[in-house]
C-alpha cells in the first residue's frame, strides 16, 4: 500500500467504509471515523512528489499515486475538509450515511492522485455512487427522486468522459492524464472536456447541482459541496489550462449563479447556486491560463472548500434545529442560534471577499491576473459577480434567516444542536480567518511560486476598493431589502430541458421500441417457439434416458442460483449500486494482490 | 422576552439586546458613517494599478457597488423572476 513513505489516502477511507458495517453498535465506532481523515492529512502534507503505486491491469499500467504540487494542494484541503465534515457528522447514527461519505471522499482522493484516465474514470464513478447515496439517504420522497435524477445525469456525464477517454486511446495509444493543447484538439478531447464540465457545473450543464444538494442530508451536502465540483476544477486545471472557452464559460457561471441565488427562497439552494458562481471564478482562471490565474484558481478552490463547507454547515444547522430551510419561514433567530450565526457570517464574509477573510486573498488573485493579461471583460464580470455574491449570500440569506425585520422568535421550538456540529464549524471558521490574515499559509503551497511574489492582496488600495465595493452593494441591499424578500416559488432552470429530454427518451422507449418488440414477440411465438418445442421434445427423451441418471443434483443447484438471482434483481437502484461498488472493490482487491 | 428559566449565553443576550428601536437606529448610523468613511478614504488613497481604465477615477468602485447592486436586484426580482416563476411543486417532486 505504501511505497517509500507514500500513502494513498483513499486506502484509509475505503478500509473504513468496508469495516464500518461490521463494527458493534455501541457507537464507540464513531471515533474511528476520524482516523482516515487524520491519515489523509498526514499523507497530503508528506507524500513525496513522483509516481507511486503502478498497477498492471488488462495490459494497461494504472497509475494510482501521481503526486505533484497541483495534486498536493488539492489533497491538503480535501483532507482538512474531510476531517471537519466527519466531525460535523459524528452525531449521525446511520452507518449508511458514513459509508457513503467515506466512499465518496475516497473517490475524490483517487481522482486527485490518478495519473491515467482509466484510474481517473474508476474513482470518478465511485464519487458519483457515494454522492448519490448522500442524497438518497435523506430518506424523503423528494430526496430519493432527486438522487435518481442526480445519478442518471452523472452517469451520462461519466459516459461522455469514458467515450472521450477510449477515443483518445485509439488516437494517441495512451491513457496518460496530462495537459492537452487547445490547438489541434480532437473530438475525443472535447468529449473529455464535456464530461469534466458536467461535474464542474458549467452552465448550462449545471442544473443537477441546485436540484440535488439542497435535498441531501444535512451532513451529506457538506461533503458534496466540497468535493465534486472541486475535483472537476482540479482535472480541468490539469488537462485544459489555457482553453479560452473556459474563461468565457467561467465568467457566465459566476454571473448566472448569483442571479439565480438572488431570487431563491431555499437557503441551501442559494448556496448551491453560489457553488456554480464561485466555481466560475476557478474555471475562468483556468481558461485564462496564465500563472497568476492558475494560482488564483487553486487558491480559490482551497479557500472555497473551507468557506463553502462552513456555509453548508451553518445552513444545515439551521435546518437541523428548525426543520426548515425556507427563508420565508425563518427570521428572528440570531439570539436563538447565536454561534451558528457567527460561524455562518465568517463564511459569508469569506465568500464575499471581505478583507480579513480568505476569499479576499484568493478571489482577487484571479481577477487581477485576468485583468493584467488583457481579459478585461472576464475581470469585470467577476467583479460584477462579487457584488451579487455579497448581496445574496453575505446579506440576504443571513438577514432573512436570523433577523428579517422580525423580533426574536422565542416561541419556535428548536432541536438542540450537538457539540460536534459546532466543533466542525469552529475548525473551518478559524481556518477561513487564518488564511485571510496570513495569506502565506495558503500561498506557499501554490504551483507557480514566481507569480505569487507578483501579487499582494494586503495593499491599502485593495482593502479600500473591497470595502467600497462591498459597503455600497450593502447599501443597495438596504435600499431594496423589501424587493429582494424571498417568497415560495420554483424558478425554472435548465433542468426543465433535461426533464424534457428524459421524457422524450422514455417516450421513444415506450412507443416505437415497444412496437417493434411486440412484432418480434409475435414472430417468435409463431416460429421460434415451435422449433424450440420440437427440440425440447427431443432433448426431453435424451434427458430422461441419459442425463437424469448422471447429474440429477445439478438441477437443484441451478434452481438455487436462479432464486438468488431473482432476489438480487428486485428493481431497487440503491441495492444495485451497493452491489456494483462491492464487486468493484472485490475485483480491485483481487487485481491488487494477484 | 425569552421564556422563564432559559439560561442565555452572553452572545445571545448581546444579540437580543440589539433589537430595540434605539439600538437599530444606532447601528444604522454606524453603517452610514462607515460608508462615508470608506468613500472618503478612496478619495485619499490612490489606485496605482487601474485595471479597467475608468477605475482610475475616484469613487469608481463606490458607484460600481451601488449601481450594480441596485440594477442586479431590480432586474432579477422585477424582470427575470416574474417570467420564470412557477409554483413550488411545479414538477410534482415534493
Amino acid at each position: 500500500m505504501a511505497t517509500s513513505s507514500f500513502f494513498h489516502p483513499s486506502v484509509a477511507f475505503l478500509m473504513m467504509a468496508v469495516i464500518l458495517p461490521f463494527l458493534p453498535g455501541n457507537r464507540r465506532w464513531k471515533w474511528l471515523l476520524l482516523l482516515p481523515p487524520l491519515a489523509a492529512i498526514y499523507a497530503a502534507f508528506n507524500n513525496p512528489v513522483g509516481d507511486h503505486l503502478s498497477l498492471q491491469w488488462l495490459g494497461q499500467t494504472l497509475k494510482l499515486g501521481h503526486v505533484d504540487k497541483l495534486s498536493s494542494i488539492f489533497a491538503q484541503v480535501f483532507a482538512i475538509m474531510s476531517l471537519a465534515g466527519l466531525i460535523f457528522s459524528l452525531h449521525v447514527n446511520d452507518k449508511g450515511q458514513h459509508v457513503a461519505a467515506l466512499l465518496y471522499v475516497a473517490g475524490g482522493f483517487g481522482c486527485l492522485l490518478a495519473g491515467d484516465y482509466l484510474s481517473l474514470f474508476a474513482f470518478w464513478e465511485l464519487m458519483s455512487l457515494g454522492s448519490t447515496f448522500l442524497v438518497m439517504l435523506n430518506r424523503t420522497r423528494e430526496s430519493v427522486l432527486a438522487a435518481f435524477r442526480y445519478f442518471l445525469y452523472h452517469t451520462i456525464g461519466g459516459l461522455l468522459l469514458l467515450a472521450g477517454v477510449l477515443l483518445r486511446y485509439r488516437l494517441t495509444n495512451s491513457f496518460d492524464f496530462g495537459p492537452i493543447a487547445s490547438s489541434g484538439a480532437t473530438i475525443a478531447d472535447w468529449l473529455i472536456l464535456s464530461g469534466f464540465c458536467v461535474n464542474a457545473a458549467v452552465v448550462p450543464l449545471h442544473a443537477w447541482l441546485p436540484d440535488a444538494y439542497p435535498r441531501g442530508t444535512v451532513t451529506g451536502s457538506v461533503f458534496m459541496c466540497a468535493f465534486t465540483t472541486k475535483t472537476a476544477v482540479y482535472v480541468l486545471a490539469r488537462a485544459f489550462p489555457g482553453w479560452e472557452i473556459l474563461a468565457i464559460a467561467g465568467t457566465i457561471m459566476a454571473i448566472y449563479g448569483v442571479l439565480f441565488a438572488s431570487m431563491e427562497n431555499n437557503a441551501r439552494k442559494i448556496l448551491s447556486y453560489h457553488i456554480v458562481s464561485q466555481v466560475g471564478y476557478m474555471v475562468a482562471g483556468i481558461g485564462v491560463g496564465v500563472a497568476m490565474t492558475l494560482n488564483g484558481a487553486a487558491a480559490h478552490a482551497y479557500a472555497h472548500i473551507l468557506y463553502k463547507g462552513l456555509l453548508f454547515m451553518g445552513a444545515g444547522a439551521v435546518l437541523y434545529a428548525t426543520g426548515t430551510q425556507r427563508l420565508d419561514e425563518l427570521g428572528g433567530l440570531a439570539a436563538r442560534l447565536p454561534w451558528v450565526m457567527v460561524f455562518y457570517m465568517v463564511a459569508a464574509l469569506s465568500i464575499s471577499g471581505m478583507p480579513l477573510f480568505n476569499g479576499f486573498v484568493s478571489k482577487t488573485m484571479t481577477i487581477a491576473g485576468a485583468a493584467e493579461s488583457g481579459w478585461f471583460w472576464v475581470a469585470l464580470g467577476l467583479e460584477l459577480a462579487a457584488v451579487g455574491t455579497f448581496i445574496s449570500v453575505g446579506l440576504k440569506l443571513p438577514y432573512f434567516a436570523f433577523w428579517g425585520g422580525k423580533p426574536t422568535d422565542w416561541q419556535r421550538p428548536l432541536k438542540p444542536i450537538p457539540a460536534n456540529m459546532y466543533a466542525g464549524m469552529a475548525i473551518l471558521a478559524i481556518l477561513c480567518l487564518a488564511q485571510g490574515v496570513y495569506p502565506d499559509i495558503l500561498y506557499r503551497y501554490l504551483v507557480f511560486q514566481e507569480a505569487v511574489h507578483e501579487f499582494h492582496p494586503w495593499t491599502s488600495w485593495n482593502v479600500i476598493q473591497a470595502l467600497n465595493l462591498l459597503g455600497f452593494s450593502g447599501l443597495a441591499f438596504y435600499v431594496l431589502r423589501k424587493v429582494i424578500a424571498p417568497h415560495k416559488a420554483l424558478n425554472l432552470d435548465f433542468d426543465l430541458f433535461y426533464r424534457l429530454i428524459g421524457r422524450m427518451a422514455l417516450f421513444f422507449v415506450c412507443r416505437p421500441l415497444a412496437f417493434f418488440d411486440n412484432i418480434w414477440t409475435n414472430v417468435w411465438n409463431a416460429v421460434g417457439l415451435r422449433i424450440l418445442k420440437a427440440l425440447g421434445r427431443l432433448t426431453n427423451v435424451f434427458d430422461k434416458k441419459v442425463i437424469d441418471l448422471i447429474v440429477d443434483g445439478s438441477a437443484r443447484d441451478v434452481k438455487r442460483v436462479g432464486q438468488l438471482g431473482a432476489l438480487i434483481q428486485n428493481g431497487r437502484l440503491q441495492q444495485y449500486l451497493g452491489l456494483a461498488t462491492f464487486i468493484a472493490l472485490v475485483i480491485l482487491a483481487i487485481v491488487w494482490y494477484c | 422576552m425569552p421564556p422563564r428559566g432559559e439560561n442565555l449565553g452572553f452572545l445571545a443576550k448581546l444579540l437580543a439586546a440589539q433589537l430595540t428601536a434605539g439600538r437599530i437606529k444606532l447601528w444604522r448610523r454606524v453603517f452610514f458613517g462607515a460608508l462615508l468613511l470608506v468613500a472618503a478614504l478612496s478619495l485619499v488613497i490612490p489606485n496605482h494599478h487601474p485595471h479597467f481604465g475608468y477605475d482610475k477615477y475616484p469613487l469608481f468602485w463606490t458607484i460600481f457597488g451601488l449601481g450594480v447592486g441596485l440594477a442586479m436586484v431590480l432586474t432579477v426580482k422585477k424582470i427575470i423572476q416574474p417570467v420564470i416563476k412557477k409554483s413550488e411543486d411545479y414538477y410534482g417532486d415534493l
